[in-house]
C-alpha cells in the first residue's frame, strides 16, 4: 500500500532547474562580491563592469534553458534520494549572494548605516527560502538533529 | 540470621583486582624513580608524533584528490600527485603573495596612525570614559606611576613570552619544514604503508582493525576537510562584511576570523576581541555592538549551517568535550595540540563506539550460540 505522507522524490531535472536559476539570480551578486574582496572595483567603471555582467548572465540564461531543456528527459530520469551536495552548493551560493546584494547596495550608493538592517532582513529570508526548499525538492532536514 | 558468605569467584575476582591495583601503582613507582629518563623518551616521542601527525591528517585532506584524478584516468600515483602538490603550493603562494603585502600595509598603517591615537586616549580620553568615575581613576593613575607597575610587569613577562614563543615555535616551523617530505612518501605509497601497518596486527584481529582504521580515517578526513573548507568560507565571509560595515583593517581582522576558526568555541572570541577593542578606541568607522552582532551572527551561521551541512551531525560533539579535549592535548602538544583537539577527540570517540559495537555483537554471537546448543 501507498503512505499518504510520503516524501516527494523529486528528480535530477528539478533539482538542476532550482540550482541553475538560483546561479542566473545570484550571478551578478557573486562577481561583484569577487571584486569587492580583491578591491578589484577600485580599478574599474563599476557600472560599465555590471553591464557587461548582465549581458554575460542574459546570455548564460538563455543557453542553460535551452542546454536543461533538451536535457529534460534523460535527467527527469535520474534520481536520487537526497541532493546533499547540490543543496550545499545552493546554501554557499546563497550566502556569498547574500553579501553580493549587500555590495550592490553600496555600489549603488546606499546609505551605510542599514547595510546591517539590510543584511539580517535579506538572511532571515534566504535562510526560510534554503530550509523550505531543502526539505520540499532536496530531501534535507538538516536542522533536525538526527 | 545467617550471614550471607562471599562465593570463591567473588574473592578470586576481588584478589586478582587488588593485585592489578597493586602491580599498577608499583610501576608507577617504579616508573617515577626514573622520571629522567621517562622525560626524555616522551621528549623524543613528541617530536615524532607531531610531524608524523600533521602528515597524516594533511594527507587525509589531500588524499581524496590524489583518488579523484587516478579515478579520471590521471595518473601513475607520482603524476597526480604532482599534479596535486603543484596546485597547493602555487595556490598558498598566490595567497600569500596577495595578502602579505596588504597586511602588512594594514599592520605599518596601525602603528603609523592609530598607535598614537590610542596613547593619547588613554592618557586623557579614557579619563572621561571610565566606567567606576574620574576619582577611582585618578586614584589607579596615581598608583600606577607611583608604583611603575606597568614596565616591571612588561620587564617579568616579556622574556616569558618569548620564551614560550620560541619553546612552541621552533617545533612547530620544524614539523612545517618535515611536513612536505614526509607527505610526498607517505602519500606515494599510501597503500603499501597501510598494509604494512595492517601486516603488523595479529591475524584474528586484521579486519577488525583493518575496518576501525577505515573509520577512522572517514571521521577525521570529513572533519578535516570540513575544517578547512569552514576556514577559507568563514574568513572571506568576515572580510567582506567588515569591509560592508566600513571597519578600518578588515583584511587583518578577516583573516584572523578565517585562521582561530581552527581552534573551536574560542577561535571566535579570540577573533572578536582585536576588532571590538579597536572600535571603541577609534574615533570613526562602525561602534563595538555592530562588530560584535557582526562575530556572533558568523558564529551562529558556522555553528548551525555550515558545520551541520560540511561536517555532519554524526561529527558534532558535546562542547564540553571539545573544551576538555582542547585543554588536555593543548597541555600534551602545544599549539599543534589546540588545532587538532577535535579531530583526536572525535577518533577516540570512534574508537570507543567501534569497540563497543564489537562487544555487543560478540555479546548476541554468544547469546545466540547459547539458544542454538
Amino acid at each position: 500500500m501507498i503512505k499518504k505522507n510520503r516524501p516527494k522524490i523529486s528528480t535530477q531535472f528539478e533539482i538542476n532547474a532550482i540550482v541553475f536559476y538560483a546561479n542566473m539570480i545570484l550571478l551578478l551578486p557573486l562577481i561583484l562580491v569577487v571584486t569587492y574582496l580583491f578591491e578589484i572595483d577600485k580599478f574599474l567603471n563599476i557600472n560599465e563592469f555590471m553591464f557587461w555582467i548582465l549581458i554575460f548572465n542574459f546570455v548564460s540564461l538563455v543557453t542553460g534553458t535551452i542546454v536543461l531543456a533538451l536535457n529534460r528527459d534523460r535527467l527527469r530520469r535520474k534520481v536520487k534520494v537526497t541532493y546533499r551536495n547540490e543543496f550545499f552548493y545552493l546554501v554557499f551560493l546563497f550566502v556569498f549572494g547574500l553579501l553580493g546584494f549587500v555590495v550592490l547596495y553600496d555600489f549603488m550608493g546606499g546609505d551605510r548605516a542599514y547595510i546591517a538592517n539590510i543584511l539580517v532582513v535579506l538572511f532571515a529570508g534566504l535562510l526560510y527560502l534554503a530550509i523550505l526548499l531543502g526539505r520540499k525538492y532536496f530531501n534535507l532536514y538538516y536542522i533536525n538533529k538526527r | 540470621m545467617k550471614k550471607k558468605q562471599i562465593s570463591d569467584e567473588s574473592l578470586n575476582r576481588i584478589i586478582k583486582y587488588l593485585a592489578i591495583t597493586l602491580l599498577f601503582f608499583g610501576v608507577i613507582f617504579l616508573a617515577m624513580q626514573f622520571s629522567d629518563f621517562w622525560n626524555w623518551i616522551l621528549a623524543a616521542i613528541k617530536t615524532v608524533a607531531v610531524p608524523v601527525l600533521l602528515a597524516y591528517f594533511t594527507s587525509l585532506i589531500v588524499f581524496p584528490v590524489i583518488k579523484y584524478l587516478e579515478k579520471k584516468g590521471v595518473g601513475p600515483r607520482g603524476f597526480s600527485l604532482a599534479i596535486v602538490f603543484v596546485l597547493t603550493v602555487s595556490i598558498i603562494f598566490a595567497g600569500f603573495y596577495y595578502l602579505i603585502p596588504r597586511i602588512v600595509e594594514e599592520i605599518t598603517n596601525f602603528f603609523n596612525r592609530d598607535v598614537q591615537t590610542i596613547i593619547t586616549y588613554l592618557q586623557t580620553g579614557l579619563r572621561d570614559d571610565f566606567i567606576f568615575g574620574t576619582d577611582i581613576y585618578d586614584q589607579v593613575y596615581t598608583y600606577v606611576t607611583e608604583t611603575d607597575i606597568i614596565s616591571s610587569t612588561l620587564d617579568s613577562m616579556i622574556p616569558n613570552l618569548i620564551n614560550t614563543l620560541t619553546d612552541s615555535l621552533i617545533p612547530l616551523l620544524s614539523s612545517v619544514i618535515l611536513l612536505p617530505i614526509l607527505l610526498i612518501y607517505y602519500l606515494l605509497d599510501y597503500e603499501v604503508i597501510s598494509e604494512k601497518i595492517r601486516s603488523v596486527v595479529p591475524q584474528k584481529n586484521a579486519k577488525n582493525v583493518a575496518e576501525l582504521g577505515s573509520r577512522l580515517n572517514n571521521t577525521i578526513g570529513a572533519y578535516l576537510r570540513g575544517q578547512v573548507f569552514l576556514m577559507v568560507v568563514l574568513g572571506i565571509v568576515a572580510t567582506i562584511v567588515y569591509r560592508l560595515i566600513g571597519l578600518k583593517y578588515y583584511l587583518v581582522f578577516g583573516v584572523l576570523v578565517g585562521i582561530t576558526n581552527v581552534i573551536p568555541y574560542f577561535g571566535q572570541i579570540i577573533a572578536a576581541v582585536p576588532p571590538i577593542i579597536y572600535t571603541f578606541i577609534a574615533t570613526t568607522g562602525p561602534g563595538p555592538i555592530t562588530v560584535l552582532a557582526v562575530n556572533l551572527t558568523l558564529q551562529f551561521i558556522e555553528g548551525n549551517i555550515f558545520q551541520p551541512l560540511i561536517i555532519g551531525h554524526q561529527l558534532s560533539m558535546h562542547p564540553i568535550v571539545i573544551i576538555i579535549s582542547i585543554l588536555f592535548f593543548g597541555s600534551l602538544f602545544g599549539f599543534v595540540g589546540i588545532i587538532f583537539a577535535s579531530p583526536l577527540a572525535a577518533s577516540l570517540r570512534v574508537i570507543y563506539n567501534f569497540y563497543r559495537e564489537k562487544k555487543q555483537e560478540k555479546k548476541l554471537n554468544t547469546k545466540a550460540e547459547a539458544n542454538t546448543s
